[in-house]
């Protein structure tokens, strides 16, 4: 009698440890990660330079924007893509020409991103990135502009 | 009167003489008139005495009661054996089970309770790996949501041999 206590009382706590450390696991690590990379330009004018055909930015985008340390007040869309990350798996997007973006799901929203700027390795970065938050990447460009390289998480 | 005659009134009475000394009894108080008073007093004593005797009955029969009295006394004079002590192993046991409970259901917390977008402490800790730019900066946002990490990149030098919008496209 005691003998089978003993064992239903393994059997349950063998049970409840099978449920729950794989569950979790696969919980962490099943998900892809979705994003949404924006190449973006910056300038104070009213209008994407001559030649060019560039959207505004979606306001999402924009509003966001408002809200960082950055002077320039209209941002132009360049370049999207979309794309998922699975785990342990890097996944190099090439948002233009000259720039591309390495991204490697680490855990459950942890990333290490790294921007590649005309084949050289400009930054690589390693952080925690929820979804609907957003990675900016940028810097100055001729004539009082900028770029932008925007990660948004979508899912 | 001495005590023992009043006794013998008294067995009279109560019917316990032999047939012979009774008869003996009943002529002696026939004759002696303080016997003849004193039997007649015990008499009433005793029908007085018996409409106030109340009657005790048990519940139980006599030889279930008696049983129960000595059932008692066997126990008192062999007490119950004290239990046998618990193994070590018994007693580990007992702590075992509600502190793997215990532990089970911390470590079943802290895996349902992880937020989505929390670092863990790990891999997640914000940290530059590699900056060929000396000259960035990160600024973050935390009701927004955003993280921004200005680079020098390119540099000025470069930048100014480009047109505006070439940098990166």
């Amino acid at each position: 009698m005691r003998a089978k206590l003993i064992s239903a009382h393994g059997l349950l706590w063998l049970s409840i440890a099978l449920v729950l450390v794989p569950g979790g696991q696969l919980r962490a690590q099943a998900a892809d990660m979705k994003f949404q990379a924006f190449l973006l330009w910056g300038t104070d004018n009213a209008k994407p330079p001559a030649g060019k055909t560039y959207q505004p930015v979606a306001a999402e985008i924009r509003n966001k924007l408002k809200q960082l340390p950055i002077k320039w007040t209209n941002w132009f869309e360049v370049n999207r893509k979309d794309f998922a990350v699975t785990q342990r798996e890097v996944c190099e997007v090439a948002i233009s020409e000259k720039c591309h973006v390495k991204v490697r799901k680490l855990g459950d929203s942890d990333l290490e991103v790294s921007l590649i700027g005309k084949g050289k390795e400009v930054m690589k970065r390693r952080q925690s990135l929820p979804q609907g938050e957003m990675l900016v990447l940028g810097g100055n460009a001729p004539n009082s502009t900028a770029w932008l390289v925007v990660l948004k998480r979508t899912d | 009167m001495d005590n023992k005659a009043q006794l013998k009134l008294q067995a009279l009475l109560d019917g316990e003489l032999p047939e012979r000394e009774a008869n003996e009894v009943a002529q002696w108080v026939a004759q002696d008139r303080e016997a003849a008073a004193l039997m007649e007093e015990l008499r009433n004593t005793r029908e007085a005495l018996a409409g106030f005797d109340a009657e005790v009955r048990l519940p139980e029969s006599r030889e279930f009661f008696w049983s129960k009295v000595e059932r008692g006394i066997q126990r008192l004079d062999h007490p119950a054996p004290k239990p046998a002590r618990e193994s070590y192993l018994t007693l580990l046991r007992r702590f075992l089970v509600p502190a793997s409970a215990v532990a089970t259901v911390l470590i079943a917390g802290l895996m349902l309770n992880r937020q989505p977008g929390s670092s863990g402490g790990t891999a997640a800790a914000e940290m530059e790996t590699a900056l060929a730019d000396s000259g960035a900066f990160t600024y973050r946002d935390f009701s927004a949501g955003t993280t921004l990490v200005w680079l020098s990149y390119p540099a000025d030098k470069e930048a100014a041999k480009s047109d505006e919008a070439d940098t990166f496209e």
